[in-house]
């Protein structure tokens, strides 16, 4: 009765081996999730808004409600003029909560809960939210770096400080989503490890694993839409400066 | 089904409708819509985005300068003062993360946000 290792999960398996010269394209398994995630979305919102009735269905309303729930948040978060990037916050956010969501199904494979995933979605907001203050503040964005009111003696302390914290992002960004899935589901298959070695004293870890699977929807909403908020949030300082 | 049975439902659609297209006007010319129902929600994402600010800064600030000292053959020195300069960056996302500034550099209003971010944009714009 061998548990399995609760990292298991987590590797990525060549579905389609792809070699270009040195590189390694592979189709993998987190591709495949990737692109189930993708036909999904697509899937369901184009065919529930087909009808695009003026009184919307309940599959309609479903739809208009999430891009009602993406665009508030924009709005509240971005301010105004950011609506013109609503259609990226949206499928971010789309993206990342089918990505959770499709890895609570079992023997499935959570592509968010691996870093260089989350890393490179959290980068391209980082660049795409720089270049976007880049252009249209030009030399003045760089006054996001100086704090206001402040004596020019301790400018010297606080301006690296306001770069690094401005550095920071990316990082914390991808970290936050990444370890929180993986710590998710890592705990759920140590507890599913203790299951079936107890015997009959493995009801207490199912109990657990099944309060854990409550919490670990929450964590999986809850993620995508901290990242969609911080991308708001970052938005709003490329946009408005201050 | 009698007249107003259909009615009824289509005269509330005008009322949403017109509020949604108020709200659009609002988003497109004046200031944000006042801050509104995402006071639980926004407390719970904030209790899972604040944790890991700290310790990220820290890290990503050492290892900054762990990487120019090894360049510039200045070890350890610059390790050392980045290691204090991401405490630092930690300690200024933190507070700005639970003032409610956002992790905005250098936003500079301190009391109820949700209100004051508007006012502030409308004197840049």
């Amino acid at each position: 009765m061998a548990t399995e290792n609760p990292l298991h999960q987590f590797t990525i398996e060549r579905l389609i081996p792809i070699h270009i010269g040195k590189i390694d394209a592979s189709y993998t398994n987190s591709a495949l999730l990737m692109t189930i995630a993708v036909v999904l979305i697509t899937a369901f919102v184009v065919l529930t808004t087909r009808p695009a009735a003026l009184v919307p269905g309940r599959w309609q309303s479903v739809s208009e409600m999430l891009y009602e729930f993406v665009a508030d948040m924009v709005d509240k978060n971005a301010g105004h003029g950011a609506q013109a990037y609503l259609p990226f916050v949206f499928t971010l956010f789309m993206f990342i909560l089918l990505g959770n969501l499709l890895g609570m199904i079992p023997y499935s494979f959570t592509f968010t809960s691996h870093i260089i995933v989350t890393f490179g979605m959290a980068l391209t907001v980082f660049i795409g939210v720089t270049l976007i203050g880049i252009a249209r503040h030009g030399f003045r964005f760089l006054t996001l770096f100086v704090p206001h009111g402040v004596p020019v003696v301790l400018l010297v302390l606080l301006v690296p400080i306001e770069l690094l914290s401005y550095f920071i992002r990316p990082f914390t960004l991808s970290i936050r989503l990444f370890a929180n899935m993986m710590a998710g589901h890592t705990m759920l298959a140590i507890f599913a490890g203790f299951v079936a070695v107890l015997g009959i004293g493995g009801i207490l870890p199912l109990a657990v694993d099944v309060a854990l699977v409550l919490l670990e929807l929450l964590v999986a909403v809850l993620q995508a839409y901290v990242f969609a908020i911080l991308t708001c949030l970052y938005l709003a300082d490329a946009l408005h400066l201050h | 089904m009698d007249e107003r049975g259909e009615q009824d439902p289509l005269r509330d659609l005008e009322q949403r409708l017109e509020r949604a297209r108020r709200a659009q006007e609002r988003n497109v010319g004046g200031p944000p819509a006042e801050g509104g129902p995402s006071v639980s929600r926004g407390a719970l994402g904030l209790a899972f985005r604040i944790g890991l600010e700290l310790v990220v800064a820290v890290v990503v600030g050492t290892a900054i300068g762990w990487a120019l000292d090894v360049w510039l053959g200045t070890r350890p020195w610059l390790a050392i003062l980045f290691f204090f300069l991401g405490v630092g960056a930690g300690m200024v996302n933190v507070w700005r993360a639970v003032m409610g500034m956002g992790m905005a550099v250098g936003y500079r209003k301190d009391a109820s946000p949700a209100k004051e971010k508007g006012a502030d944009w409308d004197d840049e714009d």
